[in-house]
């Protein structure tokens, strides 16, 4: 799978999900309808995805998505058409709900990020792992091998759905 | 081979190995709160059946905005209630609720060894009782709740080894906001911050929570500290909990559950508490923190200042203040309460503030001590039970621009309100701040009855 588009660069090291999406936005029992909340506790947040009403990949600085535990963050982006976010570092919680919700979290190093926020365009190859600049500059990078299958086929719930006949088993016979 | 506490609680619990280094562990209870968990229920009901691997493991609570505040959280409140009836889960809900953190202690349902997952980051704060406790999203929440286990890379640990004891006024959430600062916001990603050493031991397991309540803070999966009898004596007697021979048997086996002498860890920080002071935050995460007499450093970033509203040099002490909140789930529990009554008895707020208890049942106690009296002769709003004004979404919203000192754990920009600005303390010192209308300390206030004279 492919993902292909233009770049909204958010130059902030520590985009917590408090900024992703506020919590007055939380009040919901969808996962829908969630992308024009976007960005809006983030200064600036709202200009800027007016600046770049494209945009399909999300470039940022370190610890992207680091506080509270709302997967309103995940579905926001996915919801405005965002499909994978770069960055040196992630906060696990975010970590896991992006590959949980089909929103790549591309993992790459500190010193690429100023040339990628400078990037109109990226294209990210999740199969085979590796980033492509629009002058055909590539960058690689590693997914996790289980989590990648979640990425591409939506299946964590179905995944676990699988492992309740072991779960059981394993309980069974539980020590204790 | 030797192994730490975190080893022995997640091998116990390791169905099968997976690729990528992950494990699927199994999950030994789910907390689930109105906010996070409808989406992974409906999810649930709409593909699987409605069928949940074990309605007994679940204890739901609601607790975000409670009582409802519009027609979209009622319908939160409704489905979480309507689903717990439907499958036979235990709710706490309005008038027996409270924050989901503080209720699942205080009825009994955290012990040692436990693995437990809720939607909700602040979980951490459970592993205050040798419990594996972790927040993560709803769908992973979800996955949970119909197969009994999450997918987990296996984190690695780190053990914070807190030598001395606390004085000088320090609490556990300066300690908190001490070790944050250290390891830096994003300084335990990756790890559980196991904690050990003597100033742990003398710590009480309402000061335990604050302590790993702020484990997050850091980046860290969660904190977890080993059991001892300040923990055995928390569980024996409470509700939810075996008593007599069973009890003393449960203490057997949690008696084994703490680090082997020899155990390796991946990272070793050591703290020394004895010269610590109060701490508050001057920035936009909880690792920009400093001692109460300190000044906004010098390297402080830009963005923070900015947001802030300060410049390098300024003295915390002198910032004056709009509003102050004691409250959240780490900093609500009856002795917190006390500790800003103590500092509140006698004197008056000088600025709005509010007092939220971490449960009803929280607050009853409170009463009892007549802890409510106090707050209300010196002017503050007691509230019921809630998260309440920690994350702006309820009550006790920020204004753009105004300052709160808070008992709370986040200070990011626009947690408490858009523009507001937070600065995270102990209850105690929020209190003195309440006083004063400024970032202040006890030890700065007059003592009661005294009359000072002002400028002569």
């Amino acid at each position: 799978m492919i993902v292909s588009g233009g770049v909204l660069p958010v130059d902030k090291a520590n985009v917590d999900t408090d900024q992703i999406i506020p919590a007055h936005y939380l009040t919901g029992i969808e996962k829908t309808g969630l992308g024009k909340h976007l960005f809006t506790g983030m200064t600036g947040g709202t200009d800027l995805l007016a600046a770049y009403p494209e945009a399909a990949i999300v470039v940022a600085r370190e610890n992207f998505g680091c506080g509270s535990s709302r997967e309103h963050a995940a579905w926001s982006l996915l919801d405005r058409g965002i499909r994978a976010v770069v960055a040196p570092s992630f906060a696990r919680i975010f970590f896991e709900n992006a590959y949980n919700n089909g929103v790549a979290p591309v993992v790459v190093h500190e010193s690429a990020i100023d040339e990628l926020l400078l990037e109109p365009h990226l294209e990210i190859d999740l199969v085979r792992e590796v980033l492509t600049t629009s002058g055909g500059k590539e960058f690689s990078f590693t997914l996790d091998s289980l989590r990648k299958q979640f990425l591409l086929s939506g299946g964590y719930m179905a995944f676990l759905a699988g492992k309740r006949e072991a779960v059981r088993a394993w309980l069974a016979a539980r020590p204790r | 081979m030797p192994r730490s506490l975190f080893e022995k609680v997640w091998d116990a619990h390791v169905v099968e190995e997976l690729p990528g280094g992950n494990a699927l562990v199994f999950v030994d209870r789910v907390v689930a709160h109105e906010i996070t968990t409808p989406q992974g229920a409906i999810e649930i009901e709409r593909e699987y059946g409605d069928e949940l691997f074990d309605p007994g493991r679940i204890v739901a609570i609601n607790d975000h905005v409670s009582p409802a505040k519009d027609t979209e959280t009622a319908i939160q409140a409704k489905v979480l209630r309507d689903w717990a009836k439907r499958h036979g889960i235990v709710l706490y809900d309005l008038g027996r609720n409270g924050i989901c953190h503080v209720v699942a202690p205080e009825r009994g349902y955290v012990e040692p060894g436990l693995t437990l997952a809720c939607g909700d980051s602040h979980t951490c704060t459970l592993g205050a009782f040798g419990a594996f406790a972790l927040g993560v999203g709803s769908t992973a929440q979800g996955g949970a709740m119909l197969a009994g286990c999450l997918v987990l890379g296996r984190p690695k640990v780190m053990r914070v080894t807190l030598n001395g004891r606390l004085g000088h006024g320090a609490t556990a959430k300066d300690l908190a906001l001490y070790v944050i600062a250290t390891l830096g916001f994003k300084g335990g990603t990756g790890y559980v911050l196991e904690y050990a050493g003597e100033a742990l031991a003398s710590l009480s397991m309402d000061e335990r929570m604050t302590l790993c309540n702020m484990a997050i803070e850091a980046g860290a999966t969660t904190g977890m500290c080993p059991p001892d009898e300040t923990t055995f004596s928390y569980l024996r007697g409470r509700e939810n909990q075996p008593t007599g021979d069973a009890f003393e048997a449960k203490v057997d086996f949690w008696r084994t559950l703490v680090a082997d002498p020899d155990a390796v860890y991946d990272a070793e920080v050591t703290v020394d508490v004895d010269a610590l002071r109060p701490m508050v935050s001057w920035g936009t995460n909880p690792g920009e923190s400093v001692p109460i007499d300190g000044v906004v450093p010098a390297d402080a970033s830009a963005a923070s200042l900015q947001y802030m509203g300060l410049a390098p040099g300024d003295v915390l002490r002198s910032l004056p203040i709009d509003q102050a909140f004691v409250g959240s789930c780490t900093n609500s529990r009856l002795s917190d309460l006390r500790a800003a009554a103590d500092v509140l008895r006698g004197r008056q707020v000088s600025v709005p503030t509010i007092v939220t208890p971490g449960s009803q049942a929280v607050k009853r106690a409170a009463e009892r001590e007549g802890l409510h009296d106090v707050f209300q002769d010196a002017g503050a709003l007691w509230t019921h039970s809630s998260c309440g004004p920690c994350l702006g979404m309820s009550m006790g919203v920020l204004a753009p621009g105004a300052r709160c000192v808070s008992s709370t754990n986040r200070n990011f920009p626009g947690r408490m309100g858009a523009g507001g600005r937070v600065h995270l303390a102990s209850p105690a010192v929020v209190a003195a701040s309440a006083v004063l209308g400024r970032i202040a300390s006890p030890d700065e206030l007059a003592p009661v009855g005294i009359a000072v004279a002002v400028n002569g």
